[in-house]
Formats: C-alpha cells, structure tokens, sequence
C-alpha cells in the first residue's frame, strides 16, 4: 500500500507537467508556426511598419510601439488607482462598505473584456474625447505627446480603458497582501505615535513587493488584452507620433487579422511571430519583475 | 482522509472530460454529431424544390463568413421547422477564410464565403471530384457619412472621388470635386476622416475591388484584399474600426466623416448613406430595385457553379451596367463538394440549397439589410446542385 504523501506527490508531478507541457507546446507551435516569415524577412519583419495584405509584406513595429504605449498609459494610470482602492478598502472604509466594495471591485475583475470593449466604444471614447483629450490637444498641443488632433478611438482612449479594466484585478492582489500583514506590525506603528498616514506608508513599505507583483501581472494583462482594445484603438497600421495617434496592438492586430489570414500565405506565419514577439516581451518584462522584486525583498 | 484527494481528481477528470468534449466538438470531424442521426434514415425521392415534402433526416455542418451569418441562421430554422425538425443545419460563423480552410480539410459538409475560392485551391478541388460555388444572397455596400447639416441622401460621389478620398488626395470636403458634384450643398472647410475596416473582411474585398475598377490610381498602388494597405492612414486621417460596428460607431462618432458599411448597418444606425455615381452616369442609392437591377445585369458575366468564379467575382460584378444599377453589391457564396460519401447527405443538402435558393429567397425569408437573388441568378445554384452525387 503506498501512503497518502507518494499518492499525493505523484499527482502533484503529473498536474503540474502537464501545465509545463501546455506552454511548452504553445511556445513550439508559436515558432513552428511563425518560422516561414523568419525565413522570408528574418527579423527585419519586427522593425518594419507596413502590413500589404495585398503584397504579402508584412512587419509588426507599429503594433509593437502600440502594446508598448497603450499599456504603459494602462499601468501608470492604474498603479495609483489600485493601491488608492486597496488602502481605502483594507485601512480606511468602514466595515459595512468594506464587503461591497470588494465585491464590486472583484465583479469589474471578472467581467468579460468586450462588454468593457463595447462599453469603451460607445461610452467612454466619446466622454474622454471631449472632456480630456480635445482640451488637453487645445491648450497643451505644443508639447509632442498631445500634439495630434483627437478622434475618439487612439492609443490614450485604449490606454485609459485597459486602466480601467486591471485597476480591480491589482487592487484586489494588493489587497490581499495588506490584510496579510501581521496585526502587531500595525499596533507597533500606532504604539510608536504614528499618525494614520505614517502608518500606511510604513506598512506599504512592507508590502513593496506585492505590490510590484500586482503591477507586473496588470501589465501582463494589459499587454494581452484583446477584444477590448480592438475595439477602441483605431486600428490604423501606421507609427504613432503622439499619444492621441490612433494605432494598433499586437493581441488587437491578431483579433482583427485572424479570420481571414488563412487566404494568404504569409499572414498567418506573421500573426504567428506577432504572438512570439508579444510572449517574449512578457517573459523578458516577467523575468524582470522577479528580479526587481527579489532585489527588494532582500533590500528590505 | 484519502477522500479529499479523491474528490479533488474526481473534479480534475470531470472537467477534463468535459473540456475534451467540447474541444472535439470545435473540430468536428466530417459528420461528427451529424452522422449519427443520418446512419439510421431512410433515402426517398427529393420533393420538388418549391415545397418542403421530404422524409430525410439528418444533421450537416457549415461554417464560414460572418456576414452570411444571420441569414444562415434565419434559413436552417426556417428548415428545421417546415420539415418538422428531422433536418437540422449547422452553421457558425468563423469567418470566410477560416471556412474556406476548415472545409479544405473536410471537416465541413459546406462552407459560406464572401469570396469565391480562389484559382489554385478551385484546381486542387477540381482534381479531386470537383465542387460547386454559387451565390445565395446579395449584400450591398454604402458609403455612408456624417456631416453636420447634411441629410441622408443628399450627398453625391463618384468612384473616383470616393477612390481620392481614401488615396488622401482629397482631404476637405469643400474639395473642388466634391463640390462640382455637389453645387446645391454648403460643404464645409474641414477635413474628412476616411473610416474603414481594420479586420480582415469580404465587405473591404469588394469595397476596394470597386475602388479598382474605377480608378487607375487605386489599382496600381493599392489594390483589393481583405485588408489593403490604406494611404489616408498615413496621413493620419484614416481610422480603422473593427467590423461593421466598428466602422459605423467610428463614422457616428466623428464628424466629417466617410465610411462604408453593409445595409443592414447604415439603416440600424440611422447613418446618412451616400449617392453614387454609376456606370451609366446616374446617380443612386441602394434601394431593393437599384440592388436588382445590379444583379440582373451580371447575368451575362457569372460564370455556372461548377466554374472557377476567382477572376469574375468581385473584380468584374462590381459597377455593373443599367440605368437603375446599385454599383456596390456583393454576393455571398455557398462552397459544396460534388462528391461525398453519405447518400442522406447528399440529398440533405441539395434539398436545403434547392429550397434556400427558390422559398428562401422570399421577402417573408429575407433577413433585414440582405436583398435576395433575382431568379436568374439564382439559377446558377439549382443547376449546380444537379451534380452533387454519392462517390
């Protein structure tokens, strides 16, 4: 008879290979997939802005930039919202309010990305075209960032939207962290005469590294966001000169693509190596994160 | 004690199961669920097209363009009810080119496509039994736009000007070619945001296969696709919005803009729709009669079903003749093998194309936004269904 703890082991190690075979897989088939264009265009294919349909000539660098600006405004908009809501959820609101809240803020976690999609088409796109874009264009348009004149779908409307949509998911990560800390940390503050605020930023400190885990996984998703940003990015294949420029992501430039890929004979190898580019850019900004967090955890 | 462990694997292979289930579902193979029900019927005659007689039952499986969708869906269950729910039609919507690919490697009993094969992929079908390609529906595209102070149907293009308009030649609409189109209009000093699709789509194919055919410029630098390179967007007044709804929020969004939409599109959401010029210099909007008049034209060019259509469709059907002709319209074809292994099957599918192509293409049958086939046309597919047989 084998004991419960080798039944239990044993399982452990044929769950958890199978999930490491799962991405194994999908990182072969990415490069199996993607080799044609490789072998075409080598890596020019990454620093090339044009996508010809017409020519078979594609290159992704104007999706490249777009990921990379539209999830940068995503994380700076959304780190200083989800710690805000972690603290005033954990620290400040009163008990009653706590639970909801919670709850609100895990249901936006949880809805499907293209009611945020929709919802950022019709709704918000129009709103921050008028009350924040078109006047900052007006008043600021010197400065390069808003120099373009606004039309409501572009890289700023797709960068607020994905804040909006990982602000819940990092905030409840943060959350979850701060209510971990141990009760006495926060009674030794107070019992030292710090003020609430001290307090806050002294147990903030502690959890730096949950934090940093909370921005890099919202960035991740922003990065990987789909439908939603399809839907309210403009989708135009050009390099973005400022952040009012419509333009395109990776993930939004496969969701559109797709469907019809198959009638030619280079697109779909370059989706592919759109894909490869988008999780090796997740990797190398995840494998950073790690070492930036540890580098702080061990810093204290 | 081993209980938990062993509810928590019981849970683990249920889901599994279930997963596996629905994944094979997604890659049905020939058949699939279908198969089952057809394994255990009874072959009679086919009923004459016009009524729904038949004692067959069985299930087949389509797939392929978005666009056909509504209508594919309004016509399997309209069938399913006339013939008492014993023939059930299967069809989702992946997108023509997925179709087109999914039915290649024969997974599919029939594939809907925007466009019609293409010349190498119909010699490869050519040379292993042969298939059949005709339209079933007709989809129209207009140019819709929103300009304040601008009713619907009051706006007046050409081809060429429309063509201008996306090559950023054109970038005001006080243009002078907009307004000697236009000489009752107050056309204003701003500038026009071409708005287009940015997924890959039948309704750009033939969109800028009209672009082609009326202008030089545009065929010789962009050409037609699913998806072109588009020159405006370099300017950076072009925006691109992804399917139909995408385009007409886009063109309901911004001011001074342009688009092109299916119907169905332009009139859900009350977009103004443009005047165009056709080949006999009048101009038009897209009414039942225009889009008519259209199709009965091309009579003369569509090819027969068992022909390869890629070169006549959409590059010779777009701006046909006729004083009444709608330029922009489009068809939608169903792609069948001629040969397949089960004889229900096969009488499955001619009666419900016989039936789709003469009942169904009744007002009463008709989904809002699509225009049916004139009998001449439609024609082509009830003497194409004659050669499907059992191989």
């Amino acid at each position: 008879m084998m004991d419960s703890e080798k039944i239990f082991l044993l399982f452990l190690i044929v769950f958890v290979s199978i999930s490491l075979l799962i991405v194994a897989g999908i990182v072969t088939s990415l490069i199996i997939n993607s080799y044609p264009i490789f072998l075409r265009d080598g890596f020019s294919f990454i620093f090339k802005s044009v996508w010809n349909p017409v020519k078979e000539d594609y290159g992704i660098l104007p999706a490249l930039l777009g990921t990379l600006i539209s999830s940068a405004i995503a994380i700076s908009i959304a780190m200083p919202l989800a710690i805000s809501l972690a603290i005033f959820s954990a620290e400040i609101a009163p008990t009653s309010v706590r639970g909801f809240i919670n709850s609100v803020s895990d249901l936006m976690a949880s809805l499907p990305s293209v009611i945020y999609g929709l919802w950022g088409l019709y709704v918000l796109a129009p709103i921050l075209n008028q009350y924040i874009m078109t006047p900052l264009h007006q008043y600021l348009g010197f400065i390069p960032l808003f120099s373009t004149k606004p039309i409501p779908t572009n890289l700023f409307t797709a960068g607020v939207l994905l804040a909006i949509m990982i602000t819940p998911f990092s905030s409840s990560i943060i959350r979850e962290a701060y209510n971990a800390i141990p009760h006495h940390l926060k009674e030794a503050a107070y019992s030292l005469g710090m003020t609430r605020w001290e307090v806050i930023r002294t147990l903030l400190g502690y959890i730096k590294s949950a934090i940093l885990a909370g921005a890099f996984l919202a960035l991740g998703r922003a990065m990987g966001e789909t439908v939603a940003v399809a839907m309210v990015v403009g989708n135009t294949f050009t390099l973005p000169r400022s952040l009012f420029d419509m333009g395109y992501t990776i993930s939004s430039l496969i969701a559109n693509q797709f469907p019809n890929a198959e009638a030619y004979s280079y697109m779909m190898p370059a989706l592919y190596s759109g894909a490869l580019v988008l999780f090796t850019i997740g990797l190398i900004i995840n494998l950073a994160g790690l070492y930036w967090i540890r580098r702080v955890v061990t810093r204290g | 004690m081993y209980t938990k462990y062993i509810i928590v694997i019981a849970a683990v292979v249920i889901v599994a199961l279930v997963s596996a289930f629905m994944l094979s579902y997604l890659w049905m193979p020939t058949g699939g669920i279908g198969s089952r029900g057809s394994a255990t019927t009874t072959l009679t005659t086919t009923s004459p097209a016009t009524r729904v007689t038949t004692t067959l039952s069985g299930v087949v499986n389509g797939a392929g363009a978005t666009f056909l969708n509504p209508q594919m869906q309004a016509w399997a269950s309209k069938f399913y009810e006339l013939t008492g729910g014993r023939i059930q039609v299967n069809y989702q919507s992946i997108g023509s080119g997925a179709g087109q690919a999914k039915f290649r490697e024969g997974v599919l009993d029939f594939a809907g496509s925007d466009p019609p094969l293409k010349s190498d992929i119909y010699n490869e079908f050519k040379a292993k039994g042969g298939i059949i390609q005709f339209p079933v529906i007709i989809g129209t595209i207009v140019i819709v736009y929103n300009i304040p102070g601008v009713e619907s149907g009051k706006l007046r293009l050409t081809g060429e000007v429309v063509a201008k308009i996306y090559l950023g030649e054109i970038s005001y609409w006080d243009d002078p070619a907009i307004k000697a189109l236009n000489p009752d209009l107050n056309l204003p000093h701003e500038k026009i945001i071409a708005v287009h699709r940015s997924d890959g789509s039948g309704t750009t194919r033939v969109f800028t296969a009209y672009l082609s055919k009326v202008s030089e410029a545009w065929k010789s630098k962009v050409g037609s696709d699913f998806t072109v390179s588009w020159p405006v967007d370099e300017l950076g007044n072009g925006v691109g919005g992804k399917g139909n709804e995408g385009v007409s929020a886009a063109v309901k969004q911004n001011p001074y803009s342009i688009g092109y939409v299916e119907t169905a599109y332009a009139y859900s959401t009350s977009l103004a729709i443009a005047l165009i010029m056709n080949r006999d210099g009048n101009y038009v909007l897209p009414t039942k009669e225009a889009v008519a008049s259209a199709a009965k034209a091309l009579v003369k060019v569509l090819p027969k079903a068992d022909e390869d259509w890629s070169n006549i469709f959409p590059d010779q059907t777009v701006d046909p003749p006729g004083k009444e002709s709608y330029p922009i319209t489009s068809f939608s074809f169903v792609i069948l093998r001629q040969v397949y292994d089960d004889p229900v099957k096969v009488a499955i599918l001619k009666e419900f194309f016989e039936w789709v192509l003469t009942d169904g293409q009744r007002p009463e049958n008709i989904v809002e936004g699509y225009d049916p086939l004139p009998p001449e046309v439609a024609v082509i597919g009830l003497d194409g269904l004659k050669l499907l047989r059992t191989g």
